[in-house]
């Protein structure tokens, strides 16, 4: 802006250092924002007549009371993990993946196919066959909107909300035609689905040597999931792409003048994604179900954008949010069986938190925006900025 | 009879025609003051629980009957509709939260919040009890008398087909023709000449997102009440989505947005009657459904005509009045 560059960096080493004051803002937002929610969502409670600590502590304690229960949270939260890594690789780079939810149901598709098609494959290369098609399903259906923005200018949000539209009635027909179970023993009462996936092909579950039991759905994914999440860590801080990507998502300008080509960043990153985002449904596919069903678990698209913006777009802190979401669905069974309070309650205080959290962080980001400006003294020569045009309107409400 | 499927899908595709409009006419207000409503759909969900359960009450619980329940129903979703999007209104337009994130997040709690009121309202989180009443269909005269079938379209209408397609008078006025209207459009185009001429840019933005809520509410609680008689979940099956991707291909404007509505509401009916008429013999009915989405995106990447969305839509407003 209008200050000197020189005066920002040494401001800033005379304090403290210049990370430490945006975590600690981010930090104390979260807390605010999780504050604020707790205090709604004890209303409501009050409201059924039961005790708000008693609740909460019940579905703190469903997740954490034994390895079993802890195991069954972290399966809920690997497909989140891919989710919101998915979301978070574009937001970096200055693009909005919606179609996240879409990628997801086209990698289920593909990924069943390879399922039921490939099984000459040896052994567990089966299973990597098959996540080798889920990553190839969405990073096909994310290449789209990527092309189409890259070639038209069609802006992503919007194709991504029409090809996800588009996935779902291809899923639907995918299972009606060609994936459809062909043995049909017995299966005039079978709810629509393909046929069961040999076990060469599903994900070993891995949760006994953790002390699981087998109900925890706990499997070799979640390692997976962590990996991914390592992987976008060292592509946005090691690599020459990721550095590129930032660059597009914060400045196109002197990205596009430092020599770097936005359409093809653009294209490589929606490519990342959409194999991140293939992914997510392979918890269902591969461990809870073992073939593709009618009544798959949908919105996880658009739940990872949720858990992208509690972790705030970095990996490490999208596996803390996912394992904190998924600690709040898996207590909706700690509701049913523990109180009066019905288990929906546990998706209006996701709702809550989510719409806190994004609204906190607003308000935060652009309150130490100011406190910067204001440090650098640079209001005063600003009379037509944004800044300015805040703080009157304050000053009016105060009034 | 190839004519007479064609005629009741016309019918049925008054119905989809509908709910798109409604919806659709929602998202324009909202999107010509300037702020971007992804949320369409959530809005829509909580119309249809909130209307099925304004009916349940008012017609079987307070037993005022039919015509007076189902209206009722239909106000107390356009009610619920409106307050729901004030969120997305405090949110995008107070606190400046990005149009797209919020939208989202609505679409999100939406969800949550239906099964939520669900399990208040009728004891179970997926559905309503079925069978509720609604508003007695009517023929229109003469066109229902049309030989070879072709009067299935226009006979067993609801009375909210002709309320929805009528709505366009006084949307096309209030826009074009009132200083309201003027102002509304000049906060989606350019908000901070707005200011200058002393209008309240957040005053005219809450009043089209409101107006949004309650559209795609009154929607919601009509394809709840009129086309399905109950609520369940997964009722709207992406047509909030689909009145977006009218609102697009009609360049926000309410005319052309009729007949996007209508084309696209066709595209929904037509798997539902048509689908052995041999042109569909080989193209799935999974894939009819797609239409509307693939129009869409052909029409956006500027391969036929030019979509013009208004210019200050989705841009954040950093003027006063607002935090």
């Amino acid at each position: 802006m209008a200050a000197s560059p020189a005066t920002v960096p040494a401001a800033a080493i005379r304090e403290r250092p210049s990370w430490l004051e945006p975590l600690l803002v981010q930090v104390a937002a979260l807390l605010l924002a999780l504050l604020i929610s707790l205090a709604i969502g004890a209303v409501i409670i009050i409201l059924y007549g039961e005790n708000p600590i008693d609740v909460y502590s019940a579905i703190l304690e469903f997740a954490f009371r034994d390895a079993t229960s802890f195991g069954t949270v972290l399966s809920i939260a690997t497909p989140l993990i891919f989710s919101a890594l998915a979301v978070a690789v574009c937001f970096k780079a200055g693009l909005f993946n919606i179609g996240v939810e879409g990628q997801f149901l086209v990698g289920m598709v593909t990924a069943t196919w390879a399922a039921l098609h490939l099984g000459f494959l040896p052994g567990a290369l089966l299973a990597v066959g098959v996540l080798v098609f889920a990553m190839l399903g969405g990073m096909a259906f994310a290449a789209i909107p990527a092309v189409l923005k890259v070639k038209t200018g069609a802006h992503e949000v919007v194709t991504t909300i029409m090809l996800n539209g588009i996935a779902v009635s291809f899923l639907a027909w995918a299972l009606n035609g060609p994936l459809k179970f062909t043995a049909t023993e017995g299966a005039f009462n079978v709810d629509l689905r393909s046929d069961k996936f040999s076990t060469d092909a599903l994900m070993p579950n891995i949760g006994e040597a953790f002390g699981m039991k087998p109900s925890a759905d706990f499997s070799l994914l979640f390692p997976l999931a962590l990996v991914a999440a390592a992987l976008v860590w060292f592509l946005f801080k090691r690599m020459r792409l990721g550095y590129e990507a930032r660059a597009v998502g914060s400045s196109p300008g002197s990205a596009q003048a430092g020599g770097i080509s936005i359409g093809a960043v653009q294209i490589k990153v929606f490519l990342i994604s959409g194999a991140l985002a293939g992914l997510i449904g392979m918890q269902q596919l591969l461990v809870d179900k073992g073939a593709l069903v009618q009544n798959y678990e949908a919105q996880l698209g658009f739940v990872g954008i949720g858990v992208a913006f509690l972790g705030q777009n970095n990996p490490i802190g999208i596996v803390f949010a996912a394992i904190f979401w998924s600690v709040l669905s898996r207590g909706e069974s700690a509701l049913q069986i523990n109180t009066e309070v019905p288990r929906e309650f546990v998706i209006i205080l996701q709702g809550i938190f989510i719409m806190t959290v994004v609204i906190v962080y607003q308000v935060a980001r652009r309150w130490a925006a100011r406190r910067q400006l204001a440090r650098e003294g640079a209001i005063d020569n600003m009379e037509d900025s944004s800044a300015t045009d805040d703080i009157e309107g304050l000053a009016r409400e105060d009034a | 009879m190839f004519l007479e499927d064609f005629g009741a899908s016309i019918q049925i595709a008054f119905t989809y025609f509908t709910i798109i409009y409604i919806t659709g006419l929602g998202g324009l207000f909202s999107e010509r003051s300037g702020i971007v409503n992804i949320g369409l759909e959530g809005m829509m969900i909580i119309g249809t629980v909130t209307g099925s359960y304004g009916t349940f009450y008012f017609s079987t619980e307070l037993d005022m009957g039919v015509p007076l329940g189902p209206i009722l129903g239909l106000l107390f979703g356009l009610l619920c509709g409106a307050l729901f999007a004030l969120i997305h209104a405090v949110a995008t337009i107070t606190f400046r939260v990005d149009h797209i994130v919020s939208g989202v997040v609505i679409n999100l709690v939406a969800i949550g919040l239906a099964r939520f009121l669900s399990a208040v309202f009728f004891g179970q989180a997926t559905q309503s009890p079925p069978g509720q009443p609604k508003l007695s269909p009517i023929d229109i005269p003469l066109l229902s008398d049309l030989p070879w079938g072709l009067g299935r379209a226009f006979q067993q209408l609801s009375p909210m087909v002709i309320v929805a397609i009528l709505l366009l008078i006084p949307v096309w006025y209030s826009l074009n023709r009132t200083r309201w209207g003027l102002r509304l459009r000049s906060c989606g185009e350019n908000p901070e000449a707005t200011r200058s001429l002393g209008v309240s840019v957040p005053l005219y933005r809450y009043q089209g997102v409101l107006l949004s809520g309650a559209l795609a509410g009154l929607a919601g609680a009509f394809l709840a009440i009129e086309e399905s008689q109950f609520w369940r979940e997964g009722q709207t099956q992406g047509l909030g989505f689909i009145a977006l991707a009218a609102l697009i291909l009609s360049n926000w404007n309410p005319i052309r947005l009729l007949w996007a509505a209508f084309l696209f509401g066709f595209a929904q009916a037509i798997p539902l009657r048509l689908d052995d008429f041999f042109l569909f013999a080989w193209l799935p009915p999974q894939f009819i459904r797609m239409i509307p989405y693939v129009v869409t995106i052909v029409a956006i990447a500027g391969f036929v005509g030019k979509v013009r969305p208004p210019a200050a839509a989705g841009r954040a407003y950093e003027g006063g009045g607002a935090l």
